[in-house]
């Protein structure tokens, strides 16, 4: 059993993705978009596959906006991939699931 | 302006929807389908795999009479584009770019399938860095700032409304409008800058946009460019209702051997399900999405 897709905010991105001892995977949403509840279900999917090595986190832009103007973020859904504190991908819109998990399997 | 309640409702009047009319019509269910014909994939096309017509036909043809056939069992006809949609205590209500208000026990998505990318030079480059999709998801984060709509339908026009009350500028890049005479209104009396007869013919900045430029030369310096082509289509219109799309392409509805979507009451048929994209197909799913929507109403109704 992994622990889910974990919420994680501007209070706690730090702690919980930027120095978290394993790679994330964050999914920067908004309850009124769309293309953002399209995708959630295959965020979860992977998550269940690769949760126990890999963070998977959602912010919502919309109770959080600090940390998506850091990451110059102009469009959700949004999904960034960090490893050690860095950026190591960032994905805009509804991709398909082959590709997400290709990008999840870069920074097992 | 809130209207009677249909027991379905059917947003597209491409193959799909006018047979879903007919077969849900024909059993007596109050039926209203939206949309323009002339919006339809099959109204310059020219059909020569379609059963029983050995003869090359003018789709146009076929759309004018799927529609009388319709009418015929009684079902309405608005042709207007629906702008948004909601589920409340089992009823869905849709929202034409009129701005009127219709409810529904059951709803048929039959939009068909939309092309959504400009392909002009810039936009893959910005995706996401000043190239948006959703005015909906977008908008928010373009407070303050200039921005430009591009688009002649529905999603354009009132997409642009919805960035005024966030951008300090707003221009809607249009070759022609296409949209209802009251949404026409309601743009002209806004502070929306409408410029006409003219496309984008780039996209330009260094990290994020910066500006465009358009057909007649001329640039627009900007901060973002919101992309809205055509009217709505499932993504805009019914994920937010939470319908499931297929995972990999994100393209098409997923629904079950009974047209039914993972949304109780709400159904999809034709090319929004995916391919082939063929009138047979769209007119066999159209059937029994139209008998099922019609069964679902009714029981609803005696509920
Ligand atoms: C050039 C061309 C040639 C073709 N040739 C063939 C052929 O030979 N044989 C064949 O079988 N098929 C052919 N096709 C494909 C065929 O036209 C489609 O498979 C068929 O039209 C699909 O029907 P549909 O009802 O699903 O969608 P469409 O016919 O595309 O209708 C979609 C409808 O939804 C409406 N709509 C969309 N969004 C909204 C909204 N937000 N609000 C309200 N209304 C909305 C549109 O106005 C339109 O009326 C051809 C297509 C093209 C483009």
């Amino acid at each position: 059993m992994t622990q889910g897709v974990l919420d994680v905010d501007d209070t706690n991105f730090e702690s919980q993705i930027l120095k978290a001892d394993k790679p994330a995977l964050v999914d920067f949403w908004a309850p009124w978009c769309g293309p953002c509840k399209a995708i959630a279900p295959v965020i979860t999917e992977l998550e269940k596959a690769y949760g126990d090595r890999i963070i998977f986190a959602r912010c919502n832009v919309d109770t959080s906006p600090n940390t998506p103007t850091q990451y110059s973020i102009r469009a959700i859904p949004t999904l960034i991939l960090f490893q050690n504190g860095k950026v190591v991908d960032q994905i805009v819109g509804a991709v398909p699931k082959s590709h997400l998990e290709e990008a999840v399997k870069k920074i097992l | 302006m809130t209207q009677d309640l249909y027991d379905v409702a059917i947003i597209g009047c491409g193959p799909a929807g006018l047979q879903a009319a007919i077969h849900a019509a024909s059993k007596k269910a109050k039926v209203i389908v939206f949309g323009k014909p002339t919006k339809s994939s099959l109204y310059k096309a020219h059909i020569a795999n379609f059963c029983c017509y050995e003869k090359p036909i003018s789709g146009k043809d076929i759309l004018e009479a799927g529609r009388k056939q319709a009418e015929s069992f009684d079902a309405v006809f608005l042709e207007e584009d629906i702008v948004k949609t909601k589920k409340e205590n089992n009823l869905f209500s849709l929202v034409t770019e009129s701005g009127e208000t219709f409810t529904s026990r059951s709803l048929l998505l039959c939009m068909g399938i939309a092309r959504k990318k400009l392909r002009v030079k810039g936009e893959k480059k910005f995706e996401g860095r000043g190239v948006s999709y959703c005015v909906d998801c977008d908008a928010n984060f373009y407070k303050g700032l200039d921005v430009a709509v591009v688009g002649n339908e529905s999603a354009a026009a009132t997409g642009a409304l919805t960035l005024l009350l966030y951008a300090k500028t707003v221009y809607l890049i249009c070759r022609k409008l296409m949209i209802s005479d009251m949404l026409y209104e309601e743009l002209k009396n806004s502070q929306v800058k409408i410029i006409q007869d003219t496309w984008v013919k780039e996209i330009f900045g260094t990290n994020e946009v910066e500006g465009i430029l358009l057909k007649n030369d001329n640039t627009l310096k900007v901060n973002g460019i919101f992309v809205e082509l055509g009217a709505k289509g499932a993504m805009e219109l019914a994920a937010n209702l939470g319908v499931a799309f297929d995972p990999e392409t994100f393209s098409h509805v997923e629904t079950n051997r009974k047209q039914e979507t993972n949304i109780p009451g709400l159904y999809a048929a034709g090319d929004i399900t995916g391919q082939p994209w063929q009138i047979a197909k769209a007119v066999g799913e159209g059937c029994i999405a139209g008998i099922e929507a019609a069964e679902y109403a009714k029981k609803l109704a005696n509920r």
